[in-house]
């Protein structure tokens, strides 16, 4: 048995780049990570016999960024951005919530234009994330044509989202009370045009990646997670819809304009990477109906400002022409040094990878007194330590792939 | 409540030639886009895009409209916008006072547009466009002087051809000229 010094890499498997000594006799720790392309910000330390995995670590924290510590020292709205920071690709999901919990605080409901612009942007990110997630888990799985199709495919979900937002990625959209901007002029035609193109791409999808004999191969039974397993462990999001369990934040408590749409939440059994495959696939189709719905409510009702009364009405006659002009919520100076009610608040809201929780607690100050999160990937990475083991190496990055774990979100 | 849970089967595969058709399907598909790749890239320095005025570039200031309020530095979340004091002389009285006006540092700045938005005067304005480049960081952090004139797009200026991305219905994203006509 050899010591492995840092630096030096001893290999005890002989092979250039890896990474790997032995423990026992016919069992061998190798690092998988942080920085090997098929990890992410993250370290897997498994241990082998031969090929198959006996026992996997998910060694988390390399990106941690004291969120939570960070936000008590900031004022309410700015603490937006920064928490946008989790999952830039999927900006709007991410904070919904948390301007959510703050209105809670406030005791304050948007008005319902604000809701439809929000679950909007909403659907538009998880259509990004979720192509995000697809080119990502093929081209872990070596298919770089999944990897440049998806990629170049949620360009067309990015334009949509900077022209409604102005911002490709950090859109800091949502705002305690509305939301900062109205449609523009050509948004309603762009995003029925991105709707028709994304039905008829899908199908060519699923032709190449998931109804692709040699994906299918690599896919089907692996990682299973059965119902029971996937409820005691806790997971959120695809992962547990493609398990079986019928949860969706959408679902259980209905957020912005999320009671009012029509949309499906598909729901698979099998609990394996395909299964997770197909519940993101089916769930872009959702979305595509959602964005639908929402362009058509948004353009059948007056414009008007997205904003509640409460800070809209007190506002100079500077903030409509501006609106009216640009169509650009302007804020009240007041926002910058808002002073929130002692009180504490939760919201949970559905992001690309499951649910998110913000407990926010506020003891009248402008700054919050506690924010805490709970992040669905932070809640899925447990997948790997009791999911993974008894698999082979090679079927470690579809798991990874498939439960879609995005580690600046889980360390946050 | 409209939304519902559904639950979906996945279709197995069994028999000897169950992935025959899988597998010419997706050879097919393969073979329809080498044939008629579906390409946008941007050729970048002689092409740039044209951003829609919304876009939310970079940060410039009409210094005659700024009443010396600090809102934009108070809302700041990356405190890249700062207060600095300056002497003017009142144009009105002629007098010589010390006002507060704002600079923003770019190496700090997130675009998020909170300071445009809360402009009382709409003393600040964004430009729809962010690809301008620095060759150290202290220029990054600008002066008031740099503040009140938009930036110089650098390839506008060296004749780039602006280019937009729309969305198409076959196609999804095409690349066409600016000015309306079809691109390449």
């Amino acid at each position: 048995m050899s010591v492995w010094v840092y630096g030096e890499q001893k290999s005890d498997l002989k092979i250039e780049g890896a990474i790997a000594r032995r423990i026992a006799e016919d069992l061998y720790e190798v690092f998988i990570g942080p920085q090997h392309p098929g990890s992410g910000h993250m370290r897997i330390i498994i241990r082998v016999d031969g090929d198959i995995i006996v026992d996997a670590d998910p060694d988390m924290g390399y990106v941690h960024r004291t969120m939570e510590k960070l936000s008590e020292g900031r004022e309410w709205i700015k603490n937006i951005p920064l928490f946008e920071r989790m999952a830039i690709h999927d900006a709007c999901n991410v904070t919904v919530s948390y301007v959510i919990a703050l209105e809670r605080i406030l005791g304050i409901e948007p008005p319902p234009r604000a809701r439809y612009l929000r679950t909007l942007l909403c659907e538009i990110n998880r259509i990004a994330a979720h192509l995000y997630g697809f080119g990502i888990f093929g081209v872990f799985m070596g298919h770089s044509t999944m990897y440049m199709w998806s990629f170049a495919d949620r360009e067309v979900m990015v334009e949509l989202a900077e022209k409604l937002t102005g911002a490709r990625l950090t859109h800091s959209y949502p705002i305690p009370g509305g939301a900062r901007r109205d449609l523009p002029q050509d948004f309603p035609d762009q995003a029925r045009k991105a709707v028709r193109y994304f039905r008829r791409r899908l199908e060519e999808y699923r032709k190449i990646f998931l109804d692709n004999p040699v994906m299918r191969s690599r896919m089907e039974g692996v990682g299973v997670i059965p119902k029971k397993v996937a409820a005691e462990l806790g997971v959120v999001g695809p992962v547990a819809r493609a398990s079986g369990i019928k949860y969706d934040a959408r679902l259980a408590e209905p957020y912005d304009a999320y009671d009012e749409v029509e949309f499906e939440v598909p729901v698979f059994e099998e609990g394996d990477a395909l299964a997770r495959a197909w519940v993101k696939f089916e769930e872009i189709k959702q979305s595509l109906r959602i964005i639908e719905q929402a362009v058509d409510w948004l353009e059948k009702h007056q414009r008007e400002a997205p904003m509640h009364p409460k800070f809209w009405e007190r506002s100079p006659p500077l903030w409509k022409k501006v609106f009216e002009a640009e169509g650009r919520v302007k804020l009240l100076p007041l926002m910058a040094n808002l002073k929130l009610p002692p009180g504490k608040a939760m919201a949970r809201s559905e992001t690309a990878r499951g649910e998110i929780v913000y407990y926010v607690e506020s003891d009248g100050k402008t700054t919050p007194y506690r924010v805490r999160i709970v992040s669905p990937s932070a809640r899925n990475a447990i997948v790997f330590k009791y999911i993974v083991p008894g698999y082979r190496v090679m079927d470690l990055p579809t798991i990874y792939g498939s439960i879609d774990y995005f580690p600046p979100e889980a360390d946050r | 409540m409209t939304a519902r849970p559904v639950v979906k089967r996945l279709v197995k595969r069994k028999g000897l030639f169950a992935g025959f058709k899988g597998n010419v399907d997706a050879i097919t598909l393969g073979l329809k886009y080498l044939v008629d790749p579906k390409r946008f890239t941007l050729i970048y320095p002689n092409e740039y895009i044209k951003l829609d005025p919304g876009y939310r570039g970079f940060i410039v200031l009409h210094k005659e409209k700024c009443i010396n309020c600090s809102s934009c530095a108070r809302i700041c979340p990356a405190a890249a916008m700062r207060m600095i004091k300056r002497q003017e002389q009142d144009p009105k009285t002629g007098k010589v006072k010390m006002k507060l006006w704002p600079v923003i540092n770019y190496q700090r700045c997130i675009f998020c547009g909170y300071c445009v938005d809360v402009c009382p005067t709409e003393a600040l304005y964004t430009v729809p466009y962010h690809d301008i480049v620095y060759e150290n960081m202290a220029e990054m952090d600008w002066g008031l002087e740099t503040f009140t004139r938009p930036p110089e797009h650098p390839v506008e200026k060296e004749g780039g051809i602006p280019v937009k991305y729309i969305v198409d219905e076959e196609r999804g994203l095409v690349k066409v000229k600016a000015e309306g006509e079809e691109g390449d």
